[in-house]
């Protein structure tokens, strides 16, 4: 891709590059396929809603801390766990990144009808089904925090309607880290592979 | 979308084949293209639908260098194939996906573009991957010379003569493609941006228009070449020898990947096909005019299968079993076929089946198909996917649902001992140099490790023993909890219960396992034909021949 991370300070993608590039740096990230499914399922999310992305994704899979929880493993549970009669209780859990909870917390929406709510430091995030995240307060993205998760009492305002553009930015040296992680997944193309992969002869025929 | 509950003919139900059956690679690997495949899909709309053509820049010099666009003028949207003719010396001419550099390049740019459009793809996509492109492109392209029938089409026209016609037929086009890429791929518009419009809808709509407009330019290059070279003296090619050129394509193992995961795509393809064919099947009569054009099909279907040539061993065979069998269909047809039955369709269809090698079966199929727009045509629309609506896995699922539906669907992947060194014998990765997939040797080669998850038939297989100790009523969610390596797995496999056409049926890791018959199913739903195997991972083929060109879409002299 032509792209200069010292000149160049954003880059736009479209959505299908940021599916595949999340999905690969999450599995160069080491972690498993089923995750990386989920992690490029939810940039997308976040890049159509305007959010960042890259960041996000970079502070779930560089977080380092222990007895931080991680939004992607905490997301997927939340989110497996929506349609069980027990799923929409409070709850509270410290998250390396709060920001990433929000995809999977639409998809409870989504799922249950409900509205839901996220509170953390002084940020509230409400999500109805279906429809782009209502954001209110600054959103501090990056570092983990305590966040909360309970159901919209319908106080809240109606939430936008999604904006149009199918695209995503991304910081240049962001970029170049997830592609870093991506890269460490790819494997150099072997010689039985090229062997049967084209012409044998000139393509001059 | 989904046309559940909306289906004319649910009696058609009783005649449609199992997945069983129709997921087989070895089926698969027989395709053929048919009347809902998506090029003709593309044709019929602009012709039912008055599309206009021109072509409002022509900037091309005498050595065949410059750009130029060709415009398809829609009801509601106008679309423009920016073309940029290029001089390839010979030795830079490949058709590998590693190439830099080609014959020409294009881009289909969503409206008509301006000055500035034109120079931003002027620096852009000549690059092709090393460029970058945008949203208001909807798909990026390249195209070589078949340089020994371009050269002989420039040099005969030039002298006021036409073409060799067996050369012609021969090779089939004067220029073929070396990937189509579209759905935001380097900076494109993505898919869903565009998936709501109707005439977008169907799957590859904007390739198969990019590639259509593609073929009109080939043939303007040839004719512009030959009055460069000889004056007022030079000949345009006849109508008869032009329509018999297509677009030809060179593909490899990168497409092969993209059915595996998009299986409600698949079986949204598969299920219009066979619906087609239960239809048709399930038809109580055959109509003179039926008659008379699936007859018309069949001899069609036998002057291509003479024509289609291939150095494959395999393909060869596979094609005396094509001639065969359609000699077989024609011979009954004439003389065998009693019309007078309840469903003679259905009977015919079942003297295939005794009757024929698979190849002939599939072509049956396809001529089958052809004389019944009314009946199928509608199926159409039925063929792309909300995918999104089926990612999210239902954690309220019971474990002993799951089994069951495991056990339904993947019967076919849980007897084979993936530990046999035959049955895991390859893996699927992603390459480091342009960063595509490809087939490794497991036991032979590095980077098992970076494995991509199409190992389909073995993850199903570990679920089902994951599944044997759990109680009927756990949860999806506590289980993937417990177990998240299953995490892909249990969603395909929910997939499929409601997506039966959605998993090929076979080991995609196995040693006998061929690349060629997953690209020759998709490409038989593109519309692909000469299907021509040069390995068991890399094909040659030909699209859009004997197709309409864009000054002959009025008037209905050529249907689609």
């Amino acid at each position: 891709m032509k792209h200069d991370p010292v000149t160049d300070a954003a880059l736009a993608l479209s959505l299908s590059e940021i599916a595949a590039l999340s999905a690969r740096a999450t599995r160069g990230a080491g972690r498993s396929w089923g995750e990386a499914e989920e992690a490029a399922e939810a940039a997308c999310w976040l890049a159509r809603a305007g959010l960042d992305w890259a960041g996000a994704l970079l502070d779930v899979l560089e977080a380092s801390a222990r007895e931080v929880d991680c939004a992607l493993c905490a997301g997927i549970a939340l989110a497996d766990s929506a349609p069980l009669p027990d799923a929409m209780t409070a709850q509270v859990r410290r998250v390396t990144s709060p920001c990433f909870l929000l995809p999977f917390a639409a998809r409870i929406a989504d799922q249950t009808g409900q509205r839901i709510r996220l509170n953390w430091d002084a940020t509230q995030v409400v999500l109805a089904p279906h429809a782009c995240p209502l954001i209110v307060g600054p959103l501090r993205l990056s570092g983990p925090a305590q966040v909360s998760i309970t159901p919209d009492p319908q106080d809240s305002p109606a939430c936008p309607d999604w904006p149009q553009p199918h695209r995503g930015t991304v910081q240049a040296r962001e970029y170049a880290r997830l592609t870093h992680l991506m890269m460490a997944f790819t494997v150099p193309t072997s010689a039985s592979s090229l062997a049967g992969a084209g012409a044998q002869e000139s393509d001059n025929d | 979308m989904s046309c559940e509950g909306l289906n004319p003919m649910p009696q058609a139900r009783a005649f449609r084949r199992s997945p069983d059956e129709v997921m087989r690679l070895a089926r698969m690997g027989c395709s053929h293209p048919t009347r809902l495949s998506f090029l003709r899909q593309l044709l019929r709309r602009m012709q039912s639908e008055g599309w206009r053509f021109d072509r409002p820049i022509w900037e091309i010099d005498a050595e065949g260098v410059g750009r130029a666009v060709y415009r398809a003028i829609g009801p509601a949207r106008t679309y423009s194939l920016v073309a940029f003719a290029h001089d390839l010396p010979p030795e830079a001419r490949s058709d590998r996906v590693i190439a830099t550099a080609w014959d020409a390049t294009f881009a289909l740019f969503d409206g008509t573009p301006d000055a500035a459009d034109l120079d931003r793809l002027a620096a852009n996509v000549p690059l092709q991957e090393a460029g970058r492109i945008s949203p208001r492109e909807l798909s990026l392209s390249r195209a070589n010379r078949s340089v020994r029938l371009f050269d002989h089409v420039v040099e005969r026209l030039a002298a006021g003569a036409q073409p060799d016609a067996a050369m012609l037929l021969e090779t089939g086009y004067l220029m073929r493609t070396t990937a189509v890429y579209g759905s935001g791929k380097f900076g494109a518009a993505d898919r869903a941006a565009i998936a709501q419009r109707p005439e977008l809808s169907a799957p590859f709509q904007a390739e198969m228009l990019s590639v259509w407009l593609t073929r009109a330019f080939t043939v303007d290059l040839v004719e512009h070449l030959a009055r460069a070279r000889g004056g007022d003296k030079a000949a345009r090619l006849v109508p008869d020898l032009k329509r018999g050129l297509g677009v030809g394509n060179s593909t490899g193992l990168g497409m092969a990947p993209f059915v595996i995961r998009h299986p409600v795509l698949l079986n949204n393809w598969m299920l219009a096909r066979e619906e087609a064919l239960a239809r048709v099947r399930a038809q109580t009569r055959v109509g003179a005019d039926e008659l008379a054009g699936f007859q018309a099909a069949l001899e069609e279907a036998r002057k291509n299968a003479d024509l289609w040539t291939s150095a494959h061993d395999m393909q060869r065979a596979k094609l005396a079993d094509l001639s065969d069998g359609l000699a077989r269909i024609i011979a009954h047809v004439a003389q065998g076929w009693d019309r007078s039955t309840r469903h003679p369709w259905n009977d015919l269809w079942h003297w295939g089946q005794d009757n024929l090698p698979m190849e002939g079966q599939e072509a049956l199929l396809a001529a089958m198909l052809e004389p019944h727009g009314a009946l199928i045509d509608g199926l159409g629309e039925c063929m792309d996917a909300d995918e999104n609506a089926y990612f999210p896995i239902n954690g309220a699922m019971r474990a002993g649902e799951l089994r069951a539906i495991v056990q339904a669907h993947y019967g076919w992947a849980l007897g084979v001992d993936y530990a046999q060194p035959a049955q895991c014998a390859r893996f699927w990765y992603v390459s480091e140099d342009k960063l595509e997939p490809r087939l490794g040797e497991r036991h032979h080669e590095p980077g098992v490790d970076h494995e991509l998850p199409l190992d389909t038939g073995r993850q199903a297989a570990a679920l089902w023993q994951a599944l044997q100790d759990q109680p009927e009523d756990l949860p999806v969610a506590h289980l993937l909890l417990a177990k998240p390596e299953h995490r892909p797995a249990v969603r395909r496999a929910q997939i499929t219960a409601r997506h039966p056409f959605a998993e090929i049926r076979d080991n995609l890791i196995a040693d006998d396992m061929l690349p060629i018959d997953i690209l020759r199913c998709k490409l038989a739903f593109f519309g692909a034909t000469r299907f021509d195997p040069r390995s068991d991972r890399w094909v040659r083929i030909s699209l859009f021949q004997d197709a309409p060109y864009p000054d002959q879409m009025t008037g209905g002299a050529h249907e689609a």
